[in-house]
């Protein structure tokens, strides 16, 4: 499939980019309503309590205080899932119980909110919450899923026996692993560890909410899925969907965190109780302890290869810890399932998870789900068989990798993959062949490694991947666009723009994005999944089809010849045959507004998109780094990154989500780790102080290869690449600090104490 | 107590009516509506939030407000001339080194500071002084990559 194109594939300027660099751009944080009240949010010190008594007589004393609400207050209102799965969305039926209050009587974990309230400005808001007493019995508590599955650990979940909140199995088995692993000629084994990652949002989790006098709730969010969040709140008020209008401003970063409810629900019953605008936003310490972040997961993986280096069977079991609520943690097991055993070609695999309730900040969903907990364990066996096999990591990764044409991770034929050109290319930028396996010597050393990985473009087959849009055009040949992606950052605008406008044959500036409204909006699943590109992307492309056929078809009556003989290009329509003969897109789009000839119509296309396929973007990620065996200090001096993710629609922003995905992994793999004090159940690592995420002196130098195959499923041959970028980073840095020092760590982040004590006992 | 008190922000002066515990991110964002300067960590760690003051880059969620009174404040705001971008916001912007743009005026300000004094400076001079910026989309690829150009055009431009 090759086809000319003259807007995709350009490194267009994103329409939002001038706004955002002048502070323009208007963010839910930066929104003030005449009549607005701050509010802020009474959260638990414990994490596991009963709430005996709240007494809020002292604060709601104080001037300038307008409303206090506590569990009581909340009651009246319906139990929800944060993360947006107790309503039917998955395919399957699959759901998970609503657990969760707006305010909640018991506290689950440390931070769980007890209390909120409204006060006419920031500083008393503050003074007044210091005021609310509370008596609290504390429970004993569980942190750790090994110990929350014991017989006689607190319950935290009615529901949830031995606190397995959901045990999940892979959705895609295949043979017998078991009996293939009997027969292998060589299995490699061990366990996993990975960490419960913080989000680190520029922008902290942010509401504003308004009531108006016809009783319509409008919600300033930031959710990425603004229309599931509608009808979820819309569930939980106890209002009709079309009373509950949802507005998505700019977003200051998501990763997934915004894929769940955040400060929505407590914003919200506090503007319903005083019938006043109210906005919340978070500290920094409540977006550590009161959101969801990366499920933490212990990986237990036996691989067997066949002595050629054939890879003949998998197996994995899964334990993941969720937190005090169900949240999105759950699906985190099942997605890193799919992508990790079916990244590979192999007959035989198997695997199940266990998704365990316990007394800390909620898991969810954060780039790449579960796919980088899974592929931590993966790459490094691969790599071990390797060596046990005496054949290199290049070369066990090209023979077992999956070929076009056969079954994709989520059982759908595998129409794209250029894997084997990531592999090369990368090695080639990497100097593999001059790097790695050499002798080191030394106390600082160095070592190339890789790691490869697969991923999805949408939620499909797994959820019902429904996205909308229809675009109308303009009497002078530009359009409007009307779709609803959560703009957080992705330059999602820009790619809907080059899609619409390569399709129409005008040019990506003449497409006005219209958006952020669910009044305004059709349906939309929303920006998750790395499905935006993809899916929203192949709305766009169909609606962009319909209206063009209305051009054509009435530019073929204008000019008089027949609507297959037209092309449309640049603004133009003309003739393939005479090309004298044309006309601009505007011209018919004028004549068709403005027709006195008793045929007006204003020229507009929409689509209702389900999408049935899921095409896996695929890519390679070299590491080389320095170890220094004194210190067990690990530098990363090169990263590169080669993803096959179709046809770019625009490379600049493929960069972008690919450079930032390694500044995550690098911090994954490093020196980011959520701790909790196991005594005490308390977040100790709540602010960029404590919580090391990686800053420009952190960044190694980088490159960025970019197949640019088209797939095509994909939309101009598109495929999602939100996600992928962070997902081999971790391992591909295991693997290059084994190929320095001849250890392994197994155990997120690779701190240098892990280091040195695995040399130690090397 | 309040206390009024003049503060010269973009070349403006305002007279306000200041309570002393006020930050100056604060009066910045609540008082006079410049919401282009963002408050994200709140314990001077991350940038988000920085200004210049007569030149130089401060974090504003650490500063009193009343500390900086009288003195020249810069904004994000008031970099640009009506809508024709200062040389590092428009290289920002052709290089692709926005994503959510929230870490961006921040960013834009660092680097400000920094070119105003060198305007040639190398890969590590600038990342130096973006050091204390942190940005969670971007990996600061693009983010070096538009310093170091916005560098070159304004020193063509300084230098024609
Ligand atoms: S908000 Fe000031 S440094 Fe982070
Ligand atoms: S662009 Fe999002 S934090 Fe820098």
């Amino acid at each position: 499939m090759s086809q000319k194109l003259s807007v995709v594939g350009k490194r267009i300027i994103q329409p939002d980019a001038a706004a955002k660099a002048t502070g323009n751009a208007i963010y839910v944080s930066d929104i003030t309503i005449p009549g607005m009240l701050i509010g802020k949010v009474l959260r638990s010190p414990y994490p596991h309590a009963r709430i005996k008594r709240i007494d809020k007589s002292k604060a709601e004393n104080l001037s300038g205080v307008e409303a206090i609400i506590t569990p009581e207050d909340t009651a009246q209102w319906q139990k929800f899932d944060r993360g947006l799965k107790d309503l039917p969305m998955i395919a399957g039926g699959y759901t998970v119980p609503a657990d969760e209050g707006v305010l909640n009587e018991r506290a689950r974990h440390f931070g769980d909110a007890i209390a909120a309230l409204a006060a006419i400005n920031e500083h008393i808001a503050e003074e007044a919450l210091e005021l609310i007493e509370v008596e609290y019995e504390e429970l004993p508590f569980a942190i750790d899923p090994e110990e929350a599955m014991k017989p006689g650990a607190p319950q935290i979940s009615d529901f949830a026996g031995r606190n397995i909140g959901k045990h999940m199995p892979y959705a895609f088995p295949e043979g017998d692993a078991d009996k293939a692993l009997g027969g292998a000629d060589c299995v490699v084994e061990g366990t996993f560890t990975t960490t419960k990652q913080e989000h680190c949002t520029a922008e902290t989790a942010a509401a504003v909410a308004r009531i108006d006098i016809s009783g319509r709730l409008i919600v300033w969010s930031q959710c990425q899925l603004p229309h599931l969040a509608r009808r979820e709140i819309a569930h939980i008020f106890n209002m009709p969907v079309h009373k509950v209008k949802m507005i998505t401003p700019f977003i200051g970063g998501s990763f997934g965190q915004r894929g769940s409810l955040c400060a929505e629900p407590i914003c919200i019953a506090l503007a319903l109780k005083t019938g006043k605008p109210v906005k919340l936003v978070y500290s920094r310490e409540e977006n550590f302890i009161a959101l969801e972040s990366r499920t933490g997961f212990k990986c237990n993986l036996k691989i067997g290869f066949n002595k050629d280096g054939t890879l003949t069977a998998i197996q994995v079991y899964m334990l993941g810890r969720l937190g005090g609520y169900m949240g999105c943690g759950p699906m985190a097991s099942a997605i890193g399932m799919i992508f990790g055993l079916g990244h590979y070609r192999c007959p035989n695999r198997a695997g199940e998870a266990d998704m365990v309730m316990t007394n800390t900040p909620v898991s969810g969903a954060f780039r790449g789900f579960g796919n980088p907990a899974i592929m931590w364990g993966i790459e490094q066996l691969v790599d071990e068989a390797a060596e046990r096999l005496n054949i290199d990591p290049l070369t066990i990764r090209l023979k077992n990798i999956k070929r076009a044409g056969e079954t994709a991770n989520m059982g759908l034929r595998l129409e794209s993959t250029y894997l084997e050109e990531c592999i090369k290319q990368g090695a080639e930028a990497i100097g593999w062949r001059e790097k790695w396996g050499k002798k080191k010597e030394g106390a600082i050393r160095r070592g190339v490694g890789l790691a490869t990985m697969t991923h999805c473009s949408g939620a499909a087959p797994l959820y019902l991947d429904h996205s909308n849009a229809f675009i109308k055009l303009n009497e002078d040949g530009t359009a409007d666009l009307v779709v609803h992606p959560a703009p957080v950052g992705q330059h999602i605008w820009g790619a809907l723009s080059q899609i619409a406008a390569e399709e129409l044959g005008i040019h990506a500036g003449d497409i006005n994005i219209v958006t952020g409204d669910t009044d305004v909006t059709l349906f939309e699943y929303g920006s998750d999944a790395s499905r935006s590109t993809y899916v929203i992307g192949n709305a766009t492309l169909m609606a962009a089809r319909n209206a063009k056929e209305q051009i054509l078809a009435r530019a073929a009556e204008m000019l008089d010849i027949s609507p297959e003989e037209l092309k449309i290009s640049d603004r133009k329509i003309s003739s393939r045959v005479d090309p004298k003969k044309s006309i601009s897109v505007a011209e018919v789009c004028y004549d068709a507004i403005y027709n006195f000839k008793g045929e007006c119509l204003n020229i507009s296309g929409k689509c209702s998109w389900e999408s049935k396929w899921n095409s896996p973007p695929t890519g390679a990620f070299f590491a080389e780094v320095e170890v220094n065996t004194e210190t067990g200090k690990v530098t990363v001096r090169r990263l590169v990154t080669a993803m096959d993710c179709g046809k770019a629609i625009n490379p600049m922003a493929v960069e972008g989500q690919l450079e930032g995905g390694m500044q995550q992994g690098i911090g994954y793999g490093l020196t980011e780790d959520y701790v909790i004090n196991k005594d005490t159940g308390v977040v100790e690592t709540d602010n960029y102080d404590s919580y090391k995420m990686p800053g420009i002196l952190d960044m190694p130098e980088t490159k960025v290869i970019i197949i640019d195959e088209p797939d095509p499923k994909g939309p101009f041959g598109a495929k999602g690449v939100g996600e992928p970028g962070m997902v081999g980073v971790a391992p591909a840095i295991a693997n290059a600090i084994y190929d320095a020092i001849g250890v392994r760590i197994r155990d997120l982040p690779i701190t240098p104490e892990k280091v040195l004590d695995a040399l130690g006992s090397g | 107590m309040k206390e009024i008190a003049t503060f010269m922000v973009n070349e403006k002066h305002y007279e306000l009516a200041i309570e002393p515990h006020m930050l100056l991110v604060e009066v910045l964002r609540d008082e006079l509506g410049l919401t282009g300067t963002k408050h994200s960590c709140g314990i001077g760690s991350c940038g988000a939030c920085t200004v210049l003051i007569d030149g130089r880059p401060v974090l504003s969620c650490l500063t009193l407000a009343l500390t900086v009174r009288g003195k020249d404040i810069t904004t994000i705001e008031g970099l640009a001339q009506g809508t024709t971008l200062h040389p590092i916001q428009k290289a920002f912007v052709e290089h692709g080194a926005i994503q959510c743009g929230y870490c961006t005026p921040g960013m834009i300000l660092s680097a400000k500071a920094l070119l105003d004094k060198n305007l040639n400076p190398t890969d590590k001079e600038v990342k130096h002084a973006l050091s204390g910026n942190l940005c969670r989309c971007t990996g600061y690829v693009k983010i070096i990559d538009a310093v170091l150009a916005a560098a070159e055009a304004m020193s063509k431009e300084a230098h024609p």
